[in-house]
């Protein structure tokens, strides 16, 4: 029972305590790429917190080996890089020679594997301290997180994009660098984050 | 067309008219979440730049005839192997003591998506000198973006630059957090559209750069028998897998330093599977 709570406490954190993507940049470049396509967001959300699951669940490991403890952050990000670009190359191997997948789904795959939320959640679970179930949660989360905000960012910037008021050189990634910092503010909101001071 | 390609023609493209951070919008997460001073700036700015020309420079001699989905695990492999190695010297073996935000975020350039794309679009389409000229142009622009905001958002958060001290009346400490880098690269976004509108209007229409949001096409999107079209080209179309919907035709030896994206559909093209939908109209056909 103990670790469901603290999986679904780290969850529900890394989506909106500390949403990854708006309050942390994380995987931002990614997350309005994908914007534009919101019929994948379900098929994103599964992927990425797939991959956060299954390498910090990895990394979770290795980093309870005893002997590894006092490694530096150097040697720690190489490790984790190392587990990633294996769990991707792994799954992706697995769909194109077990299933057949096209290009185009290990493109997604790409997408959704190689970014730096999914890289970044091994090190946040880390200097953390997050337990086991809790870096499970966060990887769940991750993945959530990163639809939340390329839904909202795809939302926002279509409306914006009907909207004649805006000046010229405003229009286009001027005013969704703006939106986008909007909605991370919405979630600084979340963290009692000093602002003025 | 020339085979003279000048670092200067590459760089106005790659580093003004189509900058990575403001135009391509890549690279975000080292400037919005860890360029919080000009010395964190200056210190990614160095590492980025230094990944991606060499991670650049070793996909175009090496990588061409590798399978895509083989080949974007190795620039993270480059990458990690670059930096890493960094990581540790500045660690173990110097005086500097980096915070563990700088410790965090330094790795996770090795992941960036200006590497991938640089290298998918570019590099594995052209030489080697090419490459070089194309990452030293991303990455100097990107660089400059990331001093820019890390000068303005440590005087403005924080009331110093570079550490010294400059006695303003109010601090926005709000400029530290994400969405105050996030404001000032709408500002900078729009500046640059405007420079480029009065400079280069040839990449403009007329004298303004139609930059459309990358999201206006999603309704186009929302149906699922168009779902197979929906992820960026540049993870999904490979050159020795899949037949690429517009070949690429072999150059000749003569034109071997030309940039294979030079026109205006294909650098149209190059935009869009960023996500950006850009109308060159007027450039050169």
């Amino acid at each position: 029972m103990r670790m469901i709570t603290d999986l679904l406490i780290t969850a529900l954190y890394t989506v909106f305590a500390q949403n990854l993507v708006l309050s942390s940049g994380l995987g931002m470049s990614e997350a309005i790429r994908v914007s534009t396509r919101p019929g994948t967001f379900g098929k994103f959300a599964l992927m990425i917190s797939g991959f956060s699951v299954v390498t910090s669940t990895l990394c979770s490991l290795i980093d309870s080996v005893s002997s590894l403890e006092g490694m530096t952050y150097a040697v720690r990000a190489a490790i984790y890089a190392a587990v990633l670009t294996g769990v991707y190359i792994i799954a992706a191997a697995v769909m194109r020679f077990v299933f057949g997948s096209s290009p185009k789904v290990l493109g997604t795959l790409g997408i959704a594997a190689l970014n730096t939320l999914v890289f970044a959640v091994p090190h946040i679970n880390n200097s953390a301290a997050y337990s086991f179930a809790g870096s499970i949660g966060s990887g769940i989360g991750a993945g959530i997180a990163f639809v939340l905000a390329a839904a909202l960012i795809s939302q926002g910037s279509r409306k914006l994009a009907e909207n004649d008021e805006i000046p010229e050189v405003f229009k286009g990634t001027p005013t969704m660098f703006i939106y986008v910092a909007m909605l991370s503010l919405a979630f600084a909101g979340f963290t009692d984050s000093n602002i003025f001071g | 067309m020339s085979n003279n390609i000048s670092f200067k023609d590459v760089f106005i493209k790659g580093a003004v008219i189509y900058n990575p951070v403001l135009i391509q919008l890549v690279g975000l997460c080292p400037v919005v979440a860890a360029s919080t001073t000009l010395a964190r700036a200056a210190m990614l700015s160095a590492v980025l730049c230094i990944e991606l020309i060499v991670t650049c420079v070793i996909s175009s001699a090496f990588l061409k005839k590798i399978p895509r989905w083989v080949r974007v695990p190795l620039y993270i492999i480059i990458g990690a192997a670059i930096i890493c190695p960094l990581l540790w010297y500045v660690e173990t073996q110097t005086l500097l003591n980096l915070s563990l935000g700088m410790k965090i975020f330094v790795p996770l350039i090795a992941v960036n998506s200006m590497t991938a794309v640089h290298c998918e679009q570019f590099s594995v389409k052209n030489s080697v000198k090419l490459s070089l000229y194309d990452a030293a142009a991303a990455g100097i622009g990107a660089s400059f973006i990331f001093i820019i905001v890390g000068a303005v958002r440590e005087l403005l958060g924080y009331s110093t630059v570079g550490g010294i001290a400059v006695n303003l009346p109010i601090t926005f400490k709000g400029m530290a957090l994400p969405f105050g880098c996030l404001i000032l690269l709408g500002f900078l976004a729009a500046g640059l559209k405007a420079f480029v509108a009065r400079v280069y209007p040839e990449d403009s229409e007329n004298g303004e750069p139609e930059i459309k949001p990358v999201t206006q096409a999603s309704e186009d999107y929302s149906q699922e028998a168009t779902e197979v079209e929906l992820f960026d080209e540049f993870w999904t179309e490979s050159v020795e897998e899949e037949k690429p919907d517009i070949p690429v035709p072999e150059a000749p030896s003569a034109e071997k330093d030309e940039p294979k994206f030079s026109t205006a559909e294909e650098i149209d093209e190059l935009l869009k599977s960023l996500g950006i939908d850009i109308d060159i109209k007027g450039d050169k056909q």
